[in-house]
């Protein structure tokens, strides 16, 4: 039985989730999970979230995929203990440290390891199984060979972004800090947060996307070429019964920062998809590469949209602390 | 009284290098298997570079691959067996699974867990600890402060960079070799022994490309602030010299020593301008002090 795991951003983006047939979405609360406030929400909402997910059997799972600071561990798991009274069912987390923690405060919730943590190899997959983790996110660059081997070697619960696997470009989850070595902000109020732990990785301070945006790239004394340091990514569709085959259990969608409507479609194609697959009925992928064109062409302006807005944003921010004077 | 250490990739770069300022040499390039004659991934270099370190009186830990995928997970694990039978003082991994399969392996030697090991918590540095890592590299976005609190906290001992370019990413793929028009399929024709630059005119932002690594434009740069990290106990410290001429390495090492030297005697540092220039020559795209004053990295503080 296949999970199909989709962002909500918004409690109204949940809901239109919830109704369109996702088994599971997950919420990020504000703050904690890399991504603006505008697409966090408060523990209110999140809470309207889980009791709404609860009345129609459906699951939420609390996005914790910051690398916390030493010095805010405390907030952190008060936060989780009360997502979990609340009754949510799961957390999605990066720090392994976390991971540890959490597995021995919420024996009964799943626990997912975020993209954030890096993984490369099906040993890996086998540490965060001994800490206790219950799914373990793949790489991108994933596709049925190293599915297999992790199946192999571990039987944590396996999980993929609906996303083709791309082999080229700097596409590095849970390696990289290039856009807080560029830019940061500082916390804004509704965030709940009034000190410095600046970056994407570390809370609600965003990813700039800086590696979608267009660089010159080339030898010191050459002229240089213009590029962006990844391609776009594209929706996967093709892969899809196979990785199934190959038990991967919970496909997910992104985009918390995307429109409603993007994600409302989205969640219905995808659990059309996935429902064929399973019932054995609709196997052929081809059936859905016409529905699927239009809905990537959706994407990809959606996510130019977003890459803009960033980058504007990183353009009027400043690269130094406010409250140090630099020499 | 403290440690200074730096990275050295490749039997050649040992024999042309002035190491003389350091107590200890990190051998080997994390970042990229196919880098030619890289300790981290010919098993049978390992026994010749650690006679050469040991012979200089200085401690010799190997790197090993900082991201395998899991084809890479066999050479990767007869490079560590080869290892475990020299006089190697510790391994340092990048990668849980990795530090997992050391385990296995009966790996009884020090661990330490490298610059792209995710440490940001003295949570995870309790846990790695438990799998034999005592020294850890802490995540270049934390601060002095933090760094200090997970030694203090854990504890455990801190690798604290002092000079060099801030590791940013490591990926599997090497981006030289996407871009080159030299490299054919598998002979990426070692495009990287030529600095390659990714700059941005709007937002002057600028970093260095290594291939599968990216590292800050401007180089890390603590000497004015020898005294604090002397003062707040620190001891561990580090020289980031991948990616450079091999004459950056004893130049750079040997301002640090004399600065290391004088702030953990108690001496004054006087006049640092000349060092500082000097610094500043090396550095193509200007200095910076990384995120240690909890601002985002490329900025540069001075001390006054």
């Amino acid at each position: 039985m296949t999970a199909l795991l989709a962002p909500a951003g918004t409690t109204e983006m949940a809901f239109a989730a919830i109704d369109e047939g996702a088994d599971v979405i997950y919420v990020g609360p504000l703050g904690w999970s890399r991504r603006p406030y505008e697409s966090e929400m408060t523990d209110d909402e999140i809470r309207t979230v889980i009791d709404y997910a609860g009345a129609r059997g459906k699951q939420v799972r609390v996005v914790f995929n910051t690398f916390p600071s030493p010095f805010e561990m405390d907030g952190f798991l008060d936060k989780a203990r009360r997502f979990d009274a609340w009754g949510v069912s799961g957390f999605i987390v990066t720090d392994p440290g976390a991971i540890a923690l959490f597995r021995r405060m919420f024996p009964h919730l799943v626990l997912h390891v975020s993209i954030g943590s890096g993984v490369t190899n099906a040993w890996d997959a086998q540490f965060y199984r001994a800490l206790g983790a219950d799914v373990i996110i793949l790489p991108y660059r994933w596709g049925e060979e190293e599915i297999a081997q992790t199946r192999a070697a571990s039987d944590i619960g396996l999980e993929v972004f609906l996303f083709e696997t791309v082999q080229t470009g700097k596409i590095c989850p849970g390696k990289c800090i290039m856009s807080s070595y560029l830019k940061f902000r500082d916390w804004q109020e509704i965030e709940g947060k009034d000190y410095f732990y600046g970056s994407a990785n570390r809370g609600a301070k965003e990813c700039y996307r800086v590696c979608q945006t267009k660089w010159d790239f080339g030898v010191a004394d050459e002229p240089p070429a213009p590029l962006k340091l990844r391609r776009d990514a594209r929706l996967m569709l093709e892969q899809l019964p196979r990785f199934v085959d190959l038990g991967v259990e919970c496909f997910k969608l992104s985009g918390r920062e995307r429109p409603t409507a993007m994600i409302r479609d989205l969640v219905r194609f995808y659990r059309k998809v996935l429902d064929g697959i399973e019932s054995g009925a609709a196997r052929d992928m081809a059936l859905h590469a016409d529905e699927l064109a239009a809905l990537q062409a959706r994407w990809v302006s959606e996510k130019r949209k977003r890459v803009d807005t960033l980058m504007t944003r990183a353009a009027g921010l400043r690269s130094d602390a406010p409250w140090i004077a630099s020499a | 009284m403290f440690e200074l250490s730096t990275n050295v990739a490749t039997p050649k770069q040992l024999r042309q290098g002035d190491y003389s300022a350091y107590d200890a040499l990190y051998l080997g390039d994390f970042s990229c298997p196919d880098y030619p004659k890289n300790f981290s991934a010919d098993p049978d270099l390992l026994a010749g570079g650690v006679d050469t370190v040991k012979s200089q009186g200085k401690k010799c830990y190997l790197r090993l691959y900082a991201v395998p995928s899991n084809h890479d997970l066999p050479w990767v694990r007869k490079v560590a067996e080869k290892a475990l039978s020299l006089p190697f003082d510790a391994f340092e991994v990048h990668n849980l699974g990795l530090l997992l399969m050391l385990r296995e392996m009966g790996c009884n030697k020090p661990i330490h867990l490298g610059v792209f090991g995710n440490l940001y918590t003295d949570a995870t540095a309790r846990l790695v600890k438990d799998y034999g890592v005592t020294r850890v590299y802490p995540n270049p976005e934390l601060s002095l402060k933090e760094a200090i609190y997970i030694r203090d906290h854990t504890p455990i001992e801190v690798l604290t960079p002092v000079h060099g370019k801030i590791p940013l990413v490591v990926s599997e793929t090497c981006f030289i070799v996407e871009h080159s028009d030299k490299a054919v399929e598998g002979d990426c024709k070692f495009s990287c022994s030529q600095d390659h630059w990714l700059t941005r005119t709007k937002g002057e932002w600028s970093l260095k490309d290594t291939g599968r690594m990216t590292l800050s434009g401007s180089d890390l740069c603590m000497l004015e602030h020898v005294e604090e990290l002397a003062a707040a106990r620190l001891s561990a410290f580090y020289v980031q010299s991948h990616g450079e001429d091999v004459g950056y390495a004893a130049r750079v090492g040997e301002i640090y020593r004399d600065a290391l030297t004088r702030a953990f005697a108690g001496e004054p540092q006087g006049d640092l301008s000349s060092q500082l220039e000097a610094l500043k020559g090396l550095a193509k795209m200007g200095l910076c002090n990384g995120y240690y004053y909890e601002s985002a990295g490329r900025r540069y503080f001075g001390e006054n």
